[in-house]
């Protein structure tokens, strides 16, 4: 069941991702001063957006795994984390090459670009010090410790190009109160293309979470059949 | 308070932590000297960057001694049944972090100004400011990240694999703060971004770490 | 369409698939090597019953 589930919604993501493919190619005009390139954004900012709701999703399961110790929430905060930082990825790079071209280099330090890349180290950190404990409920205490400090760095990402005159472009979007600034059929573009990337990231978060389960289960087989 | 006394006692007894990272921090000083040359003027646009990565590279000493010296003889252990809160435990411990490393900062800054030719009392109000605020910061999250990492093996590469990514928002603003008092510059305008940015990361992190020491220092 | 920059909207488009793609062919890889673990466990079960 929840495989046909989970491939009824890769599937209508890769429907949706297509149809959207081919309006934005073909439908929507260029950019005045950008030319092609600006259609980036179209996947820049969405996985922001996606890597950004996977950190909230993996701080309120660390906090909950933390509160009840559940090592379900544990499996999520992880799962969640690692797909984020896919999105995340994804966003660093679309942005690189963008920058390439509008700004004539890959990389600018600036606030925005380094809180990104500061969020995405501060949660591999996290990944790896899951590796480093053997223990699970030890290792679910004290990674959502960090999971929830690390968050800070994602609000302080967040609001970035409010804080400081950055050279990534500030607020353009009208939910930040930026009306009028982004012609409004490129906007909804960019919520259009987001909802099936966030379903591709709820399909590989759930993924993740099932196989953290089958690996627990395994180890509790194996200690069974060791001792029988 | 009674924790902290007993730590900065006993580490008087033997000043091995401040030893070894004072001694670490003048070292790391005298390395930098020879990545670029120390007499010319641009010093003083870098110097507030190297003062901080050396107090972080020292800090990093501290706190991973912080919780590890109770390691032995199980007075971890003693020290988290007795009837002393958590957040007790934490504060006392996370005070006596702050007083070494303000004697560390101390002990570094003449040498750094003698070493690099640098003019470091100019604005004394702000660089104390920018030194208690920073070094706060320090201490709260190197004290927690301490105490999570205290039992498990690779403690000495984890934590600063966990410290410094966290601590980059503190570190930032306080490079910038002090490369502008060093310079000799006001603390106005545009830059108070970064005063209010240091303020809010210590009011954040030590509320949160106050709420979160509970579910820490558990066994 | 405005051919400015076509290639590198192309590569940015490129990227963000094959970022995903080479996340996605490591969880099927670590799929696989569950399914080799439990495989193992139950031929491992077998032997000891009989």
């Amino acid at each position: 069941m929840r495989e046909k589930i989970l491939t009824g919604v890769g599937a209508l993501a890769a429907a949706l991702l297509v149809r959207n493919l081919y309006v934005m190619l073909l439908q929507l005009p260029d950019e005045a001063d950008q030319g092609a390139i600006y259609r980036i954004m179209f996947f820049h900012i969405p996985a922001f957006f996606t890597a950004g709701i996977c950190y909230i999703v993996s701080m309120c399961a660390s906090g909950y795994s933390l509160w009840k110790s559940d090592l379900k929430a544990d499996a999520l905060a992880m799962a969640a984390t690692e797909v984020g930082l896919a999105f995340a990825a994804v966003n660093l790079i679309t942005g690189m090459i963008w920058g390439r071209i509008i700004w004539g280099i890959w990389w600018a330090w600036d606030p925005r670009l380094t809180w990104a890349l500061i969020c995405w180290l501060v949660y591999f950190g996290y990944l790896m010090l899951r590796q480093a404990v053997d223990d699970p409920s030890e290792r679910a205490k004290i990674t959502a410790v960090v999971n929830i400090f690390a968050f800070v760095s994602v609000t302080i990402t967040w609001k970035a190009i409010t804080w400081w005159r950055t050279q990534h472009p500030g607020p353009v979007l009208s939910i930040r109160g930026a009306n009028g600034k982004t012609d409004p059929a490129i906007e909804s573009m960019i919520y259009q293309n987001w909802i099936p990337l966030l379903m591709l990231a709820l399909i590989l978060v759930v993924i993740r979470v099932h196989q953290e389960r089958a690996l627990r289960e395994l180890d509790a087989m194996r200690r069974w059949a060791h001792a029988a | 308070m009674a924790i902290a006394a007993k730590d900065l006692r006993s580490e008087w007894r033997t000043k091995e932590a401040l030893n070894a990272s004072g001694a670490f921090a003048i070292v790391i000083l005298l390395l930098f000297s020879f990545a670029f040359d120390p007499a010319s003027d641009s010093t003083r646009e870098f110097g507030g960057g190297l003062l901080w990565l050396v107090f972080m590279f020292a800090g990093a000493l501290i706190v991973n001694r912080t919780f590890a010296r109770e390691l032995p003889n199980d007075c971890l252990e003693v020290l988290i049944s007795s009837p002393v809160p958590g957040a007790a435990i934490f504060l006392g411990k996370v005070w006596a972090s702050f007083v070494l490393l303000i004697l560390i900062e101390l002990i570094s800054l003449p040498v750094f100004g003698i070493f690099y030719n640098i003019v470091w009392w100019n604005q004394p109000g702000w660089l104390a400011l920018v030194l208690v605020l920073t070094t706060w910061a320090l201490s709260v999250v190197g004290t927690l990240f301490g105490a999570l990492t205290v039992n498990l093996r690779l403690r000495e590469l984890m934590l600063p694999m966990l410290l410094y990514p966290m601590l980059l928002p503190a570190l930032m603003a306080a490079i910038r703060l002090t490369t502008l008092v060093l310079m000799n510059e006001p603390v106005a305008g545009d830059e108070l971004v970064w005063l209010k940015l240091l303020i809010g990361f210590d009011i954040i992190f030590t509320s949160l770490s106050l709420a979160l020491v509970d579910f820490v220092l558990v066994r | 369409m405005d051919q400015r920059n076509f290639t590198y909207m192309f590569y940015g488009f490129s990227i963000a698939w094959v970022v995903i793609a080479i996340y996605a062919v490591s969880l099927m890889q670590r799929q696989g090597r569950i399914n080799k673990q439990v495989e193992s466990l139950k031929k491992m079960v077998e032997e000891k019953k009989s």
